[in-house]
């Protein structure tokens, strides 16, 4: 057992590095459900089957065709005839054997007919080239359920992707420029003790070139308080002022030439954000207003009750402030020095986070559920995120689809961009509806195919009354797309999508919301709000 | 039963029908099969070729199947290549493919081996390889296709010799060296203390090599010359053989490799040693000596070991790094004794004891140089110059690869991009930043068309074998240089044959009347690339500077005490902070470009291009404060402690 634990950690060493032995328990809980097995669906699954997700389930109720063997890596020509849900999955299967592989050689849409309940206990459902109808359908039992869906297709030289999921909470979002938390601007009674504790003054020069910069800067904002009736330094001439203070406070040789003392040189360097104000952000402040965090029920997710719990915490013990995040950055110091520090920001924050555990404890008797349904160490890690919060929602299909909820602003002001390439796959998927196949595919109706597409477009932007051109080029480059899925733009979708899925799955890094495109021809992609 | 490959022809312009045959007709070469190599290799049978070339020296390993989708457990320790070429034959039997279990330098692969593609796709993993392939391509005027990622992050580019610039027509960044007494003496970060050990591996159980010392370094410049000094010194280093004299090696086999003889030699009497040269210590913190017999009287009670998670990330005390050195020499010991006589070990951060060895015996430096210690976890990450790697960006990144190469086909060469991948949508929502080509560098050093270059060196304290080791071979990018005289009578200076100039190496280069102003011509016939050498004389290069190529990147110096998290491990990144795998270097981390998905973006393409205000905003924040470190910092973290990072710069 242990063996084959080490085993595993070699394996995914390489991805350990990015999310974490937790996110990498969230992959193997994960069980995902992937619908038709053409080379854009083969691709995203390999990307998951990689990196190790728990299990899979292919429902395809296509058999495998020469074309397919032509663009889809894990289909040979010996499966040719046989259904595609099983061939794929004998060879992805193959990639990982601690992943399990499971097929149904059904279409979607009798399942949805016999027992739409199937699609329930997945963690995900990635649809891949469904139609539009099989699409809405699917669309809204999911949405109903809470399951997850991912849409993706590739349509000749775009790439198409689009998230509904009601409601996406994420405790790791990983921000860029995470500002540390410091609470030098309001330091609590351990850390007032232990900067009280120093003594610049009077300290060997060895030692004084070997304070945290953390306690430094500490220092001299008291000296600071004293001259200027308490107040913080705010603008950039107090903070360059403040900065000069710290630089005369760097001691001098016997010829009254500064020393060479880095950890004062990294506290001018850091004065700026080290003297940021703490407070709640404004995304964290509105998950603690939101409806779920109000009302909890023992229905409610783990991460709304931690949030009520935290929300809790701010508006009793804390004083109006999250809970303290713990971590300091590195810098110069002495080992001891160093440590004695990070264990008064660890202790207090270990401290709040046991505050914040006694709310989620009495919250979830309150509703009936054992206190440690919800485990110590992920309320210490929702602490610690308490500030990187993120709640996403997307819109559904059907908001999307109505002629009463649609974006209809997102859509005209983006047409410069790869928006109309959105428009061009609903108009393709309503020559499908009239036409029973898309344009192009035979090349002998190619002509006839234009006009006709033509048509839908204009129907379509008629129908929405959207007052925008879409260029004849479009037209005619959709027909000769053919609907092909060539399997370069597949193996972009297929990285792009998995990366997606992951993100949903481990609840770290934000997910886009909601439709992502991707121009192959340009190399160029965006994303819209629909 | 026939194929029918589907649609990704016709799709491509006009030229759909001629297109369409080249791809069944035109030979390719693929170098690397890793991470980005094995999703490459798929998608071009998949999209139509038919004539495939592929090459890799390194063997399979564990850690790569998260990714490598074409190796499975049982390849474990085969042929990359190999194994790559099998797997995707079994999926498209009728693609015909070559394989070579080889280094892409090996002489073999000269100009006309290259002038059999009419495409070449990098997908390597270090800067040494792409600066040769580059060569390589110039000089048989094949096109190229540049790529890499790193975790999140990828680039692809596309070089076409006068169209476009080459690989090295923008400077990149030394990778970064240590001083060797910063290693041997005063370590100041942990990355030296880590450097420290993996040459102390060498030393005792590999290859020994001359600039990888360990032991206290008399000559350090800090310490000035003192009568008094020296007889203290004396005393201090005759307790356990002559530090001087005897190799560390030997010593240690002298003492039947005695883990608790080699810990107290290591961390107690070199450092009395280092203490008695007292100048190092007035405005650093001095070092504290450990002994074996002292620490295991401590109370254990400190030895609470700190993080949570995965074993591997937590950090020990003391007493478990002494344990795990102890028993690392042991396992190491016998190893040794397995393989035979004269045998040797060859570090591998995927080998368990090495691994153990080298985070023991750095964690312990650490400590007698007052640092916080760090979790195997992390040593690996900046020992190995780990870079996370996702089977998601390889994906993509192999994609793009494909379209740009059909755009190359094409002679599309005003098509082409640089496409940037973004770890998620940037302020304007792109995920993929598109930049257009830019010209050549008419000053490159390499793709000009009478290339030049000019360096800063002390002729009288630069030996020949130095100029051509860590000048013309790894600045420079040669591999088989032959140097002569521009002084009228073409005196030859060092020969690619062997055996014709070794009794220059160490002379130096005044003993041949080189001086300010001298040139130097250097040619590499593997290349198939001349390159004229300035010399300018200096007296006045900074410590520990053997020299400087003029209108270089700005190096910062090694700073002595950097502090910030990132940038220490971002020094571990650089290929050359891990000399004691110099065989192996090149093939040393996986399918990653550590130096190209962040130093690329300040190349003057992006400085032109509109839609690269982010990264350029990125490079900016890196010449001004340690924003961009931070940053990659934050990209990278593990989400479970703050501590767990990998820069990648």
């Amino acid at each position: 057992m242990t063996d084959h634990k080490t085993s595993k950690e070699q394996k995914y060493d390489r991805q350990l590095r990015l999310w974490g032995d937790h996110g990498q328990e969230a992959l193997e809980n994960a069980h995902v459900c992937l619908i038709n097995a053409t080379a854009t669906g083969t691709e995203i699954l390999k990307n998951l089957v990689l990196p190790g997700i728990g299990a899979f389930t292919i429902v395809d109720g296509h058999k495998v065709s020469g074309e397919g063997v032509g663009n889809n890596f894990f289909l040979t020509s010996s499966s040719i005839g046989k259904n595609r849900a099983q061939a794929a999955t004998e060879l992805l299967q193959e990639l990982n054997s601690d992943v399990s592989g499971n097929f149904v050689e059904e279409s979607p849409d009798k399942l949805l007919d016999n027992d739409p309940e199937f699609f329930h206990r997945f963690s995900l459902v990635i649809g891949v080239q469904l139609p539009e109808s099989t699409c809405l359908r699917l669309g809204s039992v999911l949405w109903d359920a809470g399951v997850t869906f991912l849409v993706c297709r590739t349509y000749g030289l775009i790439g198409y992707m689009r998230l509904i999921v009601k409601e996406h909470t994420v405790i790791e979002s990983h921000p860029d420029n995470a500002l540390e938390d410091l609470r030098l601007d309001q330091p609590f009674t351990e850390l007032k003790h232990h900067i009280e504790s120093y003594d610049l003054d009077s300290m060997a020069k060895k030692d004084h070139s070997h304070t945290p910069w953390i306690i430094v800067v500490a220092k001299y904002l008291e000296k600071w308080y004293s001259e200027h009736n308490s107040q913080l330094p705010k603008n950039y001439k107090e903070k360059e002022a403040f900065r000069q203070l710290i630089r005369e406070g760097i001691l001098t040789n016997e010829n009254g030439k500064p020393e060479d003392e880095e950890n004062f040189e990294e506290a001018i360097k850091n004065v700026n954000t080290a003297l940021n104000p703490t407070k709640v952000p404004s995304a964290t402040e509105d998950i603690f207003n939101a409806e779920q965090c109000e009302n909890i029920t023992s229905q409610s997710p783990s991460f709304w009750v931690m949030a009520q719990g935290v929300r809790d915490f701010v508006r009793n013990e804390g004083n109006g402030k999250l809970p303290v995040r713990g971590t300091i950055p590195d810098m110069i110091a002495d080992s001891d020095k160093f440590i004695k520090l990070q264990n008064v920001y660890r202790d207090k924050a270990m401290k709040d986070a046991a505050v914040v555990s006694k709310h989620v404890e009495a919250l979830l008797q309150s509703v009936g559920k054992p206190p440690e349904s919800i485990s110590e160490q992920k309320i210490k890690l929702f602490c610690k995120n308490a500030a990187f919060l993120r709640v996403v929602h997307c819109r559904s299909l059907a908001e999307e689809y109505s002629m009463d909820t649609f974006n209809k602003d997102e859509i005209t002001s983006c047409m410069d961009s790869e928006m109309v390439l959105y428009l061009m796959l609903h108009s393709v998927d309503r020559f499908y509806q009239q036409h029973s196949r898309y344009p192009g595919v035979y090349n002998y109706q190619v002509e006839e195919d234009i006009n006709n597409l033509k048509l839908c477009v204009n129907s379509l932007l008629q129908e929405y009354s959207l007052n925008v051109n879409v260029k004849d080029d479009y037209i005619h480059e959709f027909c000769r797309y053919g609907a092909a899925e060539p399997h370069t733009v597949a193996a972009f979708l297929g990285g792009s999508a998995a990366q997606e899925a992951i993100k949903i799955i481990t609840h770290q890094f934000v997910p886009f919301n909601n439709t992502f495109l991707y121009n192959a021809m340009s190399q160029t992609s965006a994303t819209f709000q629909l | 039963m026939e194929i029918i490959f589907p649609t990704m022809a016709q799709l491509v312009g006009p030229l759909r029908k001629e297109l369409a045959d080249s791809l069944s007709s035109c030979r390719v070469l693929v170098v690397g099969a890793g991470g980005i190599g094995c999703e490459l290799l798929k998608n071009l049978v998949l999209t139509g070729f038919k004539n495939i070339e592929v090459i890799d020296l390194d063997t399979i390993d564990v850690s790569n199947l998260n990714r490598q989708f074409l190796f499975q457990k049982k390849h474990v320790g085969k042929s990359k290549a190999q194994v790559a070429k099998e797997s995707v034959l079994r999926f498209c039997p009728s693609a015909n493919i070559t394989a070579y279990h080889d280094s892409i330098m090996n002489p073999d692969y000269n100009v006309e081996f290259f002038r059999n593609f009419q495409l070449v796709m990098n997908a390597l993993d270090n800067r040494a390889a792409r600066n040769h392939v580059n060569r390589m391509c110039l000089a048989a005027d094949i096109p190229l296709i540049e790529s890499g990622t790193a975790g999140y992050l990828g680039q692809v580019t596309v070089i076409k010799k006068g169209q476009t610039e080459c690989y090295e027509c923008q400077p990149k960044p030394t990778q970064k060296t240590f001083p060797g007494c910063t290693i041997r003496n005063t370590p100041s970060e942990p990355i030296h203390c880590i450097v420290w050990a993996k040459y102390l591996f060498n030393q005792l159980f590999g290859e020994e090599d001359a600039d990888q010392e360990v032991s206290p370094d008399t000559a350090d410049p800090e310490v000035a010359w003192n009568p008094a000094d020296a007889a203290a010194r004396a005393t201090a280093s005759n307790k356990d053989g002559d530090i001087k004299r005897v190799s560390t090696k030997e010593w240690a086999r002298s003492t039947g490799y005695d883990p608790v003889k080699l810990f107290n030699k290591l961390f107690k009497d070199d450092i009395m040693y280092l203490l008695t040269m007292d100048k190092l210590w007035k405005k650093r913190k001095a070092p504290l000596p450990l002994d074996w017999t002292e620490i295991h009287q401590l109370e254990s009670s400190q030895e609470e070991a700190f993080g949570s998670g995965l074993k591997d990330q937590q950090v020990l005390g003391v007493q478990g790094y002494a344990q795990l050195f102890h028993r690392s020499v042991k396992t190491l010991r016998s190893q040794l004794i397995e393989k035979g006589e004269g045998a040797e070990l060859v570090w591998d951060k995927d080998d368990p004891p090495a691994m153990d060895f080298v985070t023991a015996a750095a964690n312990l430096r650490m400590n007698v140089f007052s640092m916080n210690m760090k979790s195997r976890f992390d040593v690996k990450s900046m020992a190995g110059n780990i870079i996370p790697a996702i089977a998601t960006t390889n994906a993509v990144i192999a994609g793009l690869i494909v379209l740009e190469a059909l755009k190359t086909l094409n002679s599309d060469f005003d098509q082409c991009r640089t496409i940037f991948l973004n770890k998620q949508p940037n302020p304007r929502k792109k995920l993929l930043v598109p930049c257009a080509l830019d010209p050549p560098n008419p000053n490159c050093f390499v793709c000009a068309s009478k290339p030049e270059v000019t360096v800063k060196l002390n002729v009288h304290k630069t030996i020949v074998q130095a100029l051509q080791d860590k000048i013309l071979k790894e600045k420079l990018g040669m591999v088989a240089p032959d140097v002569q005289i521009e002084d009228g009578k073409g005196t030859i200076l060092i020969s690619s044959e062997e055996g014709e100039t070794e009794a220059n190496n160490n002379k130096f280069l005044s003993d041949f009347g080189i001086r300010n102003g001298s040139r130097l011509q250097a040619d590499d016939f593997l290349q198939d690339y001349t390159l004229l050498v300035n010399l300018i004389h200096s007296e006045e290069l900074e410590k520990d500077v053997e020299f400087e190529v003029v209108g270089d990147a700005p190096d910062k110096a090694p700073a002595p005490n950097v502090p910030e998290e990132g940038k220490n491990i971002a020094n571990g990144n650089k290929d050359s902070a891990q000399p004691s795998t110099s065989s192996k270097a090149a093939a040393e981390d996986d399918d990653v470009l550590i130096v190209d998905s962040d130093e690329e973006p300040s190349s003057s393409t992006m400085e032109t291009s509109p839609e690269s205000s982010n990264r350029k905003r990125k490079h900016h924040d890196a010449d001004t404060d340690d924003a961009a470190s931070k940053r990659k910092r934050l990209d990278q973290q593990p989400a479970d402690d703050d501590e767990d990072i990998i820069a990648l710069d």
